[in-house]
């Protein structure tokens, strides 16, 4: 989890997120990729299912990223559950949204 | 509603019980001191319930107070009696016996003290006068007025006594005089057997309506004279009607039991009315309510279930019963339970019913709100969670939370199959950013919700975080 990527690359990667950052992302690297597929970032505020990123991966290796814009409401506890296609769990990220 | 379909098979049992009680302790404390000191407290509290009825507020405090002390007063002074009669009797006795008057009479301490001095052949001349005074007739005497006894008359006819050859007069329950010389017998056809003592006897008799006993020094043989007559005595029955007769006695054996089952029937009725007289006294008001909250307990719940939810927690209970019983009640009295022993997993519906609610005696369920209750049910499970740290507050500007690491990571809890099929990550209580300024370590508590989880045993309540605090880049 970053503030944000410029340049491919995740910057600041940290747990916890400030609220006045507007922005926070999840950055996901993959090698190798055999062929082209898809995987779905699922963002969680506390087990409330926020938003779901498809996200398509290209051979021989790929990163990609996805972002939420932040809300006053929207402080508390996340996960992003990080699934091939098949909706096989691939990884859990957890962070926090304070103030 | 009628009255009489209010009394239930309870009641008449607590009337017949305590009815019993009271005839028991009638029977054993009657004729003692302690038996008229209860009566009084009985009329005390009569008196004060009258007052009660007709609203005398200040004469029924006091007579209240004045009942109170002296049913204290009476244990403490009375303790010896009261111990005497529980302790001396067998229990057989003190819960159906009726114990046998145990005072002697005069007739019967005269009997045994005669077969007493006849045993020893100790000689003796005792007079019971009728109605004609002797004083004209005998002679001499010394006045003694003491309380009849065994030992008093056998000791008296003891031959060391300077007045044992003389007379005894016995004048009620007293010895009136001893060492009195009585007029003798000018008779010429008495027995030889006879001495000077039965002389004497047969000469009061005859000029006056006396009876004399006498004991034979020589034999031991009891005689009584009375009208001029000698008459031996065979047995001690036969002794006793004679005195009885003498004495203006008629009644037999039969005739005081009579008596005594007559009296005792009558104390029996009296407890009867006594105690419904009381039963009513606190039966009165029956129209009295008042309205209670009681939680509600669950009973019979199969342990491998578990309540995740129920509409309410208590009810609300309309009672009825008399103003005294309705004052004195207390919430834990009162129970409502029910019974989950054929409830299944899901929701069940339960009708709380008379047989639901545990009410003191004398208490009635007039109405219960709400009168159903759904309970929802879930089978128990145990289950690994991982858990999260609940950031609040905000980091001191500069830094970054880079990484954090809890021990444990995951958390064994126990609940409803339901309820943790729905939770997938289970979160520490919050935790403040505020203060951190450095890599460090914090111990934290679980936020457990629902209430309803538990913590497996063997897995840790609390948790330490590790977190690692670097400097923001420029």
């Amino acid at each position: 989890m970053c503030e944000e990527i410029k340049d491919l690359t995740p910057q600041n990667p940290a747990v916890v997120f400030s609220i006045k950052i507007g922005k926070v992302s999840c950055f996901t690297s993959f090698d190798p990729v055999p062929e082209k597929t898809f995987i779905y970032h699922n963002w969680f505020h506390r087990d409330d299912p926020s938003t779901k990123k498809r996200l398509t991966l290209q051979p021989p290796r790929w990163a990609t990223y996805s972002t939420i814009q932040l809300r006053e409401t929207d402080k508390g506890p996340w996960r992003v559950e990080i699934s091939d296609q098949n909706g096989n769990l691939l990884r859990i990220l957890r962070f926090s949204i304070t103030d | 509603m009628p009255f009489l379909e209010l009394i239930r098979w309870q009641d008449v049992v607590d009337i017949l019980l305590n009815s019993y009680i009271l005839f028991r302790l009638y029977v054993l404390f009657r004729e003692t001191y302690v038996f008229r000191v209860l009566t009084g407290i009985a009329f005390l509290w009569i008196f004060q319930r009258i007052a009660v009825f007709f609203g005398l507020i200040l004469t029924s405090w006091v007579m209240q107070g004045i009942t109170a002390a002296v049913a204290l007063i009476i244990i403490i002074v009375f303790r010896n009696e009261i111990r005497s009669v529980l302790q001396a009797k067998n229990l057989r006795l003190i819960l159906w016996g009726f114990p046998k008057k145990s005072v002697p009479t005069t007739i019967q301490i005269i009997v045994e003290s005669v077969k007493a001095l006849s045993k020893r052949q100790i000689g003796a001349l005792i007079v019971l006068p009728a109605k004609e005074n002797l004083e004209d007739v005998v002679q001499g005497g010394i006045p003694l007025r003491g309380l009849i006894s065994k030992e008093m008359i056998t000791s008296i006819f003891w031959g060391d006594n300077p007045v044992h050859d003389g007379a005894i007069i016995i004048e009620e329950d007293r010895i009136a005089k001893v060492g009195v010389i009585l007029p003798l017998s000018y008779k010429n056809d008495l027995p030889s057997r006879y001495g000077t003592r039965h002389r004497a006897a047969l000469g009061l008799s005859e000029t006056t309506d006396a009876l004399v006993v006498v004991v034979s020094e020589e034999t031991g043989k009891v005689v009584v004279a009375k009208d001029s007559k000698i008459t031996d005595i065979g047995s001690n029955a036969m002794f006793t009607k004679i005195l009885q007769e003498h004495m203006g006695i008629h009644e037999d054996e039969n005739a005081y039991q009579q008596k005594e089952k007559f009296k005792m029937s009558i104390a029996a009725i009296i407890s009867v009315f006594f105690i419904i007289g009381i039963w009513f006294s606190f039966s009165k008001g029956l129209d009295t309510l008042i309205t209670l909250e009681i939680p509600v307990e669950y009973t019979n719940r199969n342990p491998g279930f578990e309540i995740v939810d129920a509409s309410v927690n208590a009810v609300r209970l309309h009672l009825g019963g008399s103003g005294a019983l309705i004052r004195s009640i207390q919430p834990e009295q009162i129970q409502v339970k029910l019974d989950l022993g054929n409830a299944v997993i899901g929701r069940n519906i339960f009708s709380i019913t008379q047989d639901s609610v545990t009410l003191p005696p004398g208490i009635f369920l007039r109405k219960v709100i709400p009168s159903v209750i759904e309970v929802t049910l879930d089978e128990t499970i145990k289950k690994e969670i991982p858990l999260q740290v609940d950031w609040v507050g905000e980091l001191p500007e500069g830094l970054i939370l880079s990484e954090i690491e809890t021990d444990p990571d995951k958390i064994e809890i126990i609940g409803g199959k339901r309820i943790l099929g729905n939770i997938s990550t289970l979160y520490t209580e919050k935790v403040h950013l505020d203060n951190l300024k450095g890599t460090g370590t914090i111990l934290a508590n679980l936020a457990l919700t629902p209430a309803a989880l538990k913590i497996a045993p063997g897995s840790k309540d609390k948790v330490r975080i590790v977190y690692v605090v670097k400097p923001r880049p420029k």
